[in-house]
């Protein structure tokens, strides 16, 4: 009875996670609270309706987006079949982020999208400053892009960016 | 554009004019405001990645800042205010800025004696008694200085007096930037997001950067310049050493407002034209080091502005504001012209104009 009680108690006094949706993505899921309320300064929520642009080709690349919900199509020469789909809790523009200055790629909304964006500046300013987080973010995208890699060499088809 | 999305942007557009109208008093707070939690952003984020909460990180330094300016005050106001009344009351005294006086100085009596030959050589010449004239003249002028001094530190005064509430502002704008920063982004729609993030990215490390560089070579060049001054037994040098420090604000102009109010303390208390030109070896080893070291470290490249539009934008400041205006002004625009000048270039890369 009195753990019964204990935990409703439990129920009704636990604060809902702030960061509850930040945690879903493989990258961010080793991030602890602080380091997430960190991210979360520089994060903005965007919603995109089915055929809106995120962004174009050849435009400058300052944005990465965490894709909360959608689908968003990806066409440009860095995907083997020049187009590809990205879907729920996966990450748009890893690749680019490290190489590039302008986008290679377009990327359109084919379902209405919901987005965490970072401007990759504030992701690597924030990664430098807080070496813990910057080295579990890299860590992250580091395996997230081996698994592209991988993915790309078994299949010849993009999972992703 | 349909009718009903006109009618709405006439009237937000209306509803803004009026806000700028009813608020317009109170924009230059919101500046000062700026440029005070521009300074104070990184010691903020530092102390916030130590897990502070941001309200309590803004309290603290504000806590550290009162501090500091007590230990100032105790210790080397009363110095200052000591030196610029004695240079004032130089100043104004016009005994001693008669001609009269001022050839009895060591450097310009060689002058005088110089023009008293020539004048003996060649009879109807009359050039020493031209020379004392003029200084008279000049003394007229110097005599009006120190009025003229006081009622811009009036103003000075007055305006840290009405701003004393732009603490209170900074502290909203630090405790809540990350808020403040969402919330304008928010309003732009999707086509321009992007964009925006630049802007402000580039806002924050261009104002953010060159703010607290000009404050850091400020009191690099009044600690050097100070320093320098008294090892050549320069009087007044905290007080000197501390508006060459300001004045180096002013590209080109500037660093020579510091050394020629040295050289002519100097000359003023009697000094002989050898330390005269100690004073200006000194200023100028102080100007070496500042565009040698301090400058290229701290600011990372030098404000690209041509000389004559320095000018004409300390004659613009000077005539808009006084003193205060003439400072401010050339980092005022070199901000503004640096911000249209990444605006245009973005508009240009996402193909919006």
């Amino acid at each position: 009875m009195l753990k019964d009680i204990y935990a409703w108690l439990k129920t009704i006094w636990k604060k809902p996670d702030k960061y509850a949706e930040l945690k879903q993505f493989d990258v961010l899921s080793e991030l602890s609270s602080f380091e997430l309320y960190l991210l979360d300064n520089f994060l903005h929520k965007r919603r995109f309706q089915a055929g809106e642009l995120l962004y174009d080709k050849d435009h400058p690349l300052e944005v990465i987006y965490f894709i909360l919900s959608g689908e968003v199509e990806v066409m440009g020469p860095t995907h083997p079949q020049g187009h590809n789909i990205v879907n729920k809790l996966q990450v748009l523009g890893l690749i680019d982020m490290f190489t590039e200055d302008t986008r290679s790629s377009s990327a359109k909304a084919k379902k209405e999208v919901t987005a965490y964006a970072i401007s990759r500046y504030d992701l690597m300013d924030l990664a430098k400053q807080n070496r813990q987080l910057g080295l579990k973010l890299l860590v992250a995208f580091c395996k997230t892009l081996s698994n592209y890699i991988l993915n790309i060499s078994a299949t010849g088809s993009t999972a992703e960016q | 554009m349909n009718w009903t999305k006109r009618i709405f942007y006439f009237l937000l557009l209306a509803l803004i004019v009026l806000g700028l109208f009813f608020y317009h008093s109170i924009i230059s707070y919101l500046i000062y405001a700026l440029v005070f939690s521009y300074l104070l952003d990184p010691f903020v984020g530092w102390l916030e990645r130590k897990k502070v909460p941001r309200w309590l990180a803004v309290l603290t330094i504000y806590f550290v800042i009162a501090g500091i300016i007590a230990w100032f005050s105790s210790r080397l106001v009363p110095a200052l205010i000591q030196q610029g009344n004695n240079l004032i009351t130089i100043l104004s005294s016009g005994e001693r800025l008669t001609g009269q006086y001022i050839i009895t100085l060591p450097f310009i009596r060689r002058i005088y004696e110089f023009l008293l030959e020539l004048d003996t050589k060649i009879p109807g010449l009359g050039t020493a008694a031209k020379l004392v004239d003029i200084l008279d003249q000049t003394n007229v002028f110097l005599a009006k200085l120190p009025k003229l001094l006081i009622d811009n530190y009036q103003k000075i005064f007055s305006t840290i007096s009405i701003i004393a509430t732009v603490p209170l502002i900074s502290f909203f704008l630090l405790k809540d930037k990350y808020k403040l920063r969402k919330g304008i982004i928010g309003m732009f729609n999707n086509r321009y997001f992007e964009l925006i993030i630049i802007m402000l990215r580039k806002i924050d490390s261009t104002v953010g950067n060159f703010l607290r560089a000009i404050l850091f070579e400020i009191i690099a060049i009044g600690i050097l310049a100070s320093t320098a001054l008294t090892i050549v037994g320069v009087p007044y040098s905290i007080l000197i050493g501390a508006t060459a420090g300001v004045a180096n604000i002013i590209p080109y102009f500037g660093p020579f407002l510091g050394g020629a109010l040295a050289v002519v303390t100097v000359l003023l208390n009697g000094g002989t034209i050898i330390s005269a030109i100690y004073v200006i070896l000194a200023m100028y080893i102080v100007q070496l080091i500042d565009n040698n070291i301090v400058y290229p470290v701290v600011v990372g490249g030098t404000i690209n502005m041509h000389p004559l539009l320095v000018l004409l934008t300390l004659i613009a400041g000077g005539w808009y504001g006084g003193i205060l205006w003439m400072l401010i002004s050339v980092p005022l625009v070199y901000i503004t012209y640096s911000l249209v000048k990444v605006l245009y270039s973005n508009l240009k890369e996402f193909k919006i104009i």
